[in-house]
């Protein structure tokens, strides 16, 4: 009873102790994205040709950015993820807690290739690089809403009432968009209380927490126009809707999906090879045509049609995105949730 | 004689230890941070700031009500819907039926039951829509972010633990006691509410308390039908956790829940002990 289950113990145990030793080239890498639509694409993307030209597969380890960085902090010592996608934000929070390496432009040779803009470093070190933009721009009903939206503060107006929408702090735009309308208005980061005041008299049916909710807002007609990011609210136009989506006057806020090689991995020489993967015009391209990222490489050409769906609409370029210091926005996160909760989350 | 005690101790090391890995190591390290700083000194600033603070207090207030709003309407509709199905349901493909059809929607995620919600209450929903349709109302209700769409929310996803309990405990219920006491000359009502009621109270307390924890606790359906306009404590911890990634906090937040949750199902369970000659 007990002798096969042992000898089944010591097997298992043998291979697992041996195989790592064996392989020079990994056979596979594990790499964290998100899901959904987002984890389709890298994989169509990036993943899938970059087994196809060096045989090594790659294993999908899906969760949203905040998840995979607790992810990464458990794993410090003997790490099981080697590449990782994270947001912009949390991606400076994971150069804080000391999981991400390097990455080394001899080993990423297509980081030449890359915005400036995109390469994140602190000192010495690139913590990041960007692997495409997205935006929080004005999204709107275009069977309910006669005229295009110019200016966030066309969601003030009396004939929206109750019909607006836009991003609560549970939302990884939520804070940013707060010191984004107060950075409009002319207001200090240091003092948000006018902003507070103003998004007050707001007459929202909802504050969104996810990306889904805001989309199942439009999609209902519980929210005929708000925020919204672009990725989703051209999902949804391409889905059918009549669902439109500017940059106002202001500009709109953005950030970045961003790829980190993970402190300590095993599997250094794969993980670095995947990134360069990612930053060809070929993947770049791809995720700009499959989720209308903004291309953070040089020289990407895309359809027309997509052109006009990228995160700085039809006129802008990555030059006119409102890219903010996630480091300031980090250290006022506590005060902007608290104080959205006294002022705003309750009735 | 110690190898029988061997193979006891080994079957008991199994849950023990997952009780110990995936239950009390969690706890241990949330009630840990709780107590600290950052920087690891011990401290119960975080209590404090939430205990003095009275916002946090309206919160609680609005959390415990909707919990016992939620099992109060679920108990006056779930005990008769669970009366139905044990007593009055005599065929009985229609009752197996009715306990599946009471049970499948369990099987599918919190999250698209409330988006179901969402659909349903929402200014053009279908629930607008036929209050219009009937006259009972010239303009759209508000249900979304109002306490009321969260609580239609919870009860349609606590209802099935409330009708199972009962209905488990009614199932119980010796029929002899309820001929006996007809036969002394109890009126139905009277043989209900001497015999039948107190019988099946235990029950109906294990349905309710295990309603009111999953209401007070509830993250998902409330987040998504407050519509971001009115906050849930449940709400407050995972704020700290995934947006503002203050553990320290946020630990403290989750046990000062846990805590007034154990005292307030205590002191319901005290209250409704049945009294013993």
């Amino acid at each position: 009873m007990n002798r096969p289950v042992r000898l089944a113990t010591a097997m298992l145990a043998t291979t697992l102790l041996t195989a790592p030793a064996l392989a020079q080239q990994p056979a596979s890498i594990t790499v964290a994205w998100y899901g959904g639509n987002w984890g389709d694409a890298f994989r169509a993307c990036v993943a899938e040709p970059f087994t196809k030209a060096t045989g090594i597969a790659v294993k999908a380890e899906i969760g949203t950015s905040t998840v995979t960085l607790s992810k990464l902090q458990q794993q410090k010592a003997a790490p099981t993820i080697d590449v990782a996608w994270m947001d912009g934000g949390i991606s400076e929070l994971a150069l804080a807690a000391e999981v991400t390496d390097n990455l080394d432009a001899a080993a990423i040779p297509n980081l030449a290739n890359t915005l400036p803009e995109a390469i994140y470093k602190s000192g010495s070190t690139t913590y990041a690089v960007g692997t495409g933009y997205y935006s929080l721009g004005l999204t709107y009903n275009t069977q309910k809403v006669k005229t295009a939206p110019t200016s966030w503060n066309d969601l003030w107006k009396p004939e929206f009432e109750d019909a607006v929408t836009i991003p609560s702090p549970a939302n990884s735009a939520g804070v940013p968009f707060v010191m984004f309308l107060s950075k409009i208005w002319g207001g200090t980061p240091g003092d948000l209380a006018p902003t507070f005041k103003k998004i007050k008299e707001l007459k929202a049916a909802l504050f969104f927490d996810s990306s889904g909710a805001a989309t199942n807002a439009y999609q209902s007609g519980e929210a005929i126009i708000g925020a919204h990011f672009n990725v989703g609210a051209w999902d949804l136009a391409d889905k059918g809707l009549p669902i439109g989506f500017v940059v106002p006057k202001e500009g709109a806020w953005a950030t970045d999906a961003r790829l980190h090689l993970v402190k300590g991995t095993p599997k250094k020489d794969a993980a670095a090879k995947f990134i360069n993967q990612a930053l060809t015009p070929e993947a770049s391209g791809c995720l700009a045509e499959k989720l209308y990222l903004g291309p953070s490489v040089k020289n990407v050409v895309v359809k027309p049609e997509t052109a006009r769906k990228l995160p700085w609409g039809e006129t802008g370029s990555v030059k006119t995105l409102q890219v903010f210091d996630w480091t300031e926005i980090n250290t006022l996160r506590s005060g902007v949730v608290d104080a959205w909760n006294r002022e705003i989350a309750r009735k | 004689m110690s190898g029988r005690l061997r193979t006891v101790l080994l079957l008991c090391a199994l849950p023990a230890a997952f009780f110990v890995a995936f239950f009390l190591a969690p706890m241990a390290v949330v009630l840990i941070a709780s107590l600290t700083t950052p920087d690891g000194h011990l401290t119960f600033a975080h209590y404090l700031r939430i205990l003095a603070d009275s916002y946090h207090w309206d919160v609680l207030w609005v959390t415990f009500r909707l919990g016992a709003l939620t099992t109060l309407v679920s108990v006056l509709i779930g005990y008769p819907l669970a009366w139905y199905l044990v007593r009055v349901v005599r065929w009985r493909p229609w009752r197996r039926f009715c306990v599946i059809l009471l049970i499948v929607p369990l099987f599918t995620s919190n999250i698209v039951r409330s988006f179901g919600w969402m659909v349903l209450l929402g200014r053009n929903g279908l629930v607008n829509d036929s209050l219009i349709g009937l006259g009972l109302i010239e303009r759209p209700m508000r249900f979304l972010g109002t306490e009321l769409g969260i609580l239609i929310g919870l009860v349609y996803i606590l209802l099935p633990f409330i009708v199972l309990a009962v209905g488990n405990a009614l199932a119980k219920v010796d029929p002899a006691l309820e001929h006996a006491a007809a036969d002394l000359g109890a009126t139905p009502a009277g043989t209900f509410w001497t015999i039948t009621f107190p019988l099946s109270l235990p029950g109906l307390m294990s349905g309710a308390v295990m309603v009111f924890m999953l209401a007070v606790s509830a993250y998902v359906t409330p987040a998504l039908l407050s519509g971001g306009r009115i906050t849930v404590f449940s709400m407050l911890i995972f704020q700290q956790y995934s947006s503002v990634f203050d553990f320290n906090y946020g630990g403290a937040l989750s046990i000062t829940m846990l805590v007034l949750t154990l005292v307030l199902v205590t002191l319901a369970g005290r209250l409704s002990e049945p009294r013993r000659a």
